[in-house]
């Protein structure tokens, strides 16, 4: 389990009340997309690993926390996507079925999502491919108001755990792709962008992205 | 340039290109099980200079006697140091002969006579050349490639005894048949088609052979000796020699009404479909424009008094329906259509040639027939060679496996003497990989001690696995093929 997995509480975007062990936070609501995983997939349980399909813990943002991300523009390392394009990442649409996701080139590549303005961030959300059972290696997810992500970069989550991707050496824990996703929190870090890489995942050297979804808070 | 040579220049340069299609970058793409398993047990071969026929798991010896061949060419006397274009180079020049053996197939000899035109006929050369399952399982460790083009040179010797009368083509065709059956125990399949094909097709054609009865007994006789020759290993195991028939009663119990399914049964249009079209993940995968011209030829061919190409059409179309009609199907299988597809679309070449006009719009046909295959082989064997949505990629390992050796080889470093431990349900094509590598240990089941330098588990023996290290490790998934993933443990210090 993710090291700053934070406890169980309510939605926000649903207008539930404050979670009552939290004052002023409530569990981030995120809209999962049906399963996409085509015949059998092999059994998964591993100590790191929630089951596929399985409810990992809510993660605790503030009550005004929104989704920033919807309709935003995305650029890339790949600005020229074979299939797909940018902005499928932040269309709403994640169920994962062919034309609903963007492929980019093989190595290390990232995608950005620019919320516009400068915002407090909570959580980001982030499917690559959940049509098969696969991990995304050198996944690293990073916040900043620099463009370039030059200057004050926070990283939320790395698990690059050999550095291969040269963005310093991760202690996350890799995970399966399901139709979950995975939802990081981002603990208010302040930030217009939003920086996500990958490097290939176990089934091919490709890189991909159904949707990714940024909740936070406007300044 | 004497007029002799500049005949055989289209032919030359058409050969050249399938040559470099088939063999660039022959690394490029990891290696599949299948491959990988020929490929050690080629090594096998290679380090021991022994070889005994399996009838149960594995094809015929030809292949592994041509990689141990090309292996001795080019310096390599170990499985450790054997590598992908060796083993490669065997289909690829098999791949390659293919190209100018359907060009003397198919060119008439004699005018009026059967055969396509020389520009049809190089034409139908160039469409094998580019074709997309031709290139691909040309650049692949199998058998199919040998024996499509076995079975094209059989085809060509038998067209020259037909035409000659000489004993010696009816040999050359015998021994082909010969290296045929070595290489795969399905050729009775494509001699029954064959046969069949010449049945219906021969009209009142008649060998010119003086001696036919004796010739064929010569022929026949080259055949069994040639076959005998490889199942018995050049002599050294005889028991092959009985092998090479009980492989059918294998075959029996494995593909029989009363098998278990092997898991690669599929519906009967499966190759219609590899012949047309399929879009998966965003990508378009086609063999259409050839198909559609191979089509135009079976109906030309049909019509037109021509035992040659009307034998190919009706052979083209019964391999196609007895793979068809077989439930285990796999895409490999397509090559043996590829080559009467490409004849065929080379006839309905030459009868648009043969039109007011129709030579200048038979080239214009032929060069978009040629773009749009040569566009689909860049995509299936160069760009995505390995990619899941690839019809060819057939359960294919992902690039992933390109780690294992790097993480062993780091692994065996720093702990010199503990083992290195595989513990998986499935794991080729790992011992490709790991050739050459000491105290390498392959498990379907987590042993009681799981500790060592590395070790590999599939995700379904990780927790077990991991309960059985004996102590801390770092873990890491690395994938063998889409949709199965292995854990990768690197104890701590």
């Amino acid at each position: 389990m993710h090291s700053r997995q934070l406890p169980l509480l309510l939605s926000p975007l649903l207008g539930a009340t404050a979670f009552a062990g939290a004052p002023g936070k409530v569990p981030l609501a995120v809209e999962y997309p049906k399963p996409l995983f085509a015949g059998t997939p092999r059994p998964i349980s591993l100590s790191n690993l929630e089951p596929a399909g399985a409810k990992r813990p809510d993660i605790l943002v503030s009550a005004d926390s929104k989704l920033l991300s919807r309709g935003k523009k995305v650029t890339s390392s790949d600005s020229l996507p074979v299939i797909g394009e940018l902005s499928f990442i932040t269309d709403g649409d994640k169920t994962g079925i062919d034309g609903a996701y963007v492929e980019l080139g093989p190595n290390t590549q990232w995608v950005q999502v620019d919320l516009g303005a400068s915002a407090k961030i909570d959580a980001v959300a982030v499917w690559h491919f959940h049509s098969q059972a696969r991990v995304y290696h050198d996944v690293v997810v990073q916040i900043s108001d620099d463009p370039e992500f030059k200057k004050g970069v926070k990283t939320i989550f790395n698990n690059d755990d050999d550095n291969s991707s040269k963005l310093g050496k991760g202690g996350d824990k890799s995970y399966v792709e399901t139709n979950h996703g995975r939802v990081l929190p981002a603990d208010g870090a302040s930030g217009r962008y939003v920086r996500l890489y990958s490097n290939g995942n176990t089934s091919d050297e490709l890189n991909h992205y159904c949707e990714i979804e940024v909740f936070g808070v406007a300044k | 340039m004497p007029p002799a040579l500049l005949r055989c220049l289209p032919l030359a340069l058409l050969a050249a290109a399938a040559l470099w299609l088939r063999t660039h970058d022959l690394a490029l793409r990891p290696m599949h099980a299948d491959e990988a398993n020929q490929g050690v047990k080629t090594g096998e071969l290679v380090e021991a200079g022994r070889y005994a026929f399996d009838p149960r798991d594995h094809h015929g010896p030809t292949l592994y006697y041509l990689g141990a061949a090309v292996a001795g060419i080019r310096g390599q006397t170990s499985l450790a140091a054997l590598d992908e274009t060796t083993l490669r180079l065997v289909p690829a020049l098999a791949g390659a002969l293919a190209v100018p053996l359907l060009v003397i197939l198919a060119r008439r000899r004699t005018p009026g006579g059967p055969g396509l035109s020389e520009p049809a006929a190089l034409a139908a050369g160039a469409f094998l050349a580019l074709a997309p399952p031709a290139v691909y399982y040309s650049r692949y460790y199998i058998q199919e490639t040998l024996l499509a083009t076995g079975t094209l040179a059989v085809a060509v010797a038998l067209r020259r005894w037909g035409h000659t009368g000489r004993a010696r083509w009816a040999i050359a065709a015998g021994a082909g048949l010969g290296l045929m059956q070595a290489t795969k125990a399905s050729t009775p399949l494509f001699v029954a088609a064959a046969g069949i094909a010449w049945v219906l097709s021969r009209g009142a054609a008649r060998a010119a052979s003086a001696r036919p009865g004796r010739d064929l007994l010569a022929g026949l006789g080259a055949a069994l000796a040639t076959a005998a020759l490889l199942y018995s290993s050049f002599g050294s195991h005889w028991a092959g020699l009985r092998d090479a028939l009980s492989v059918y009663l294998h075959a029996l119990l494995r593909f029989g009404a009363e098998a278990p399914p092997t898991g690669h049964e599929k519906p009967w249009p499966y190759y219609l479909q590899l012949l047309g079209w399929s879009r998966a993940g965003g990508l378009l995968w086609h063999q259409l424009a050839l198909s559609a011209l191979a089509l135009a030829g079976l109906a030309i061919a049909a019509r037109r008094r021509d035992p040659l190409l009307r034998s190919v059409a009706v052979y083209g179309v019964l391999i196609l329906a007895a793979f068809s009609a077989f439930p285990y199907k796999t895409p490999w299988h397509a090559i043996h259509f590829t080559a009467p597809a490409a004849l065929l679309a080379g006839l309905a070449l030459d009868a648009l040639g043969r039109r007011r006009a129709g030579p200048v719009l038979a080239a214009a046909v032929a060069l978009l027939v040629a773009f749009s295959l040569g566009q689909q082989t860049r995509l299936t064997s160069f760009l995505r060679p390995a990619d899941g949505r690839n019809p060819w990629a057939y359960v294919h390992s992902s690039r992933d496996v390109l780690k294992f050796r790097p993480l062993a080889e780091a692994a065996r470093a720093a702990r010199p003497g503990a083992p290195i431990r595989v513990i998986s349900e499935e794991y080729w094509p790992l011992p490709w990989y790991l050739r050459g590598l000491p105290d390498v240990g392959y498990w379907s089941e987590a042993p009681a001690d799981c500790s060592g330098a590395l070790v590999i588990a599939s995700v379904a023996h990780a927790e077990t696995v991991r309960a059985r290290l004996g102590g801390p490790a770092r873990e890491s998934f690395v994938g063998l093929r889409p949709g199965f993933l292995c854990v990768v443990f690197q104890p701590e210090p």
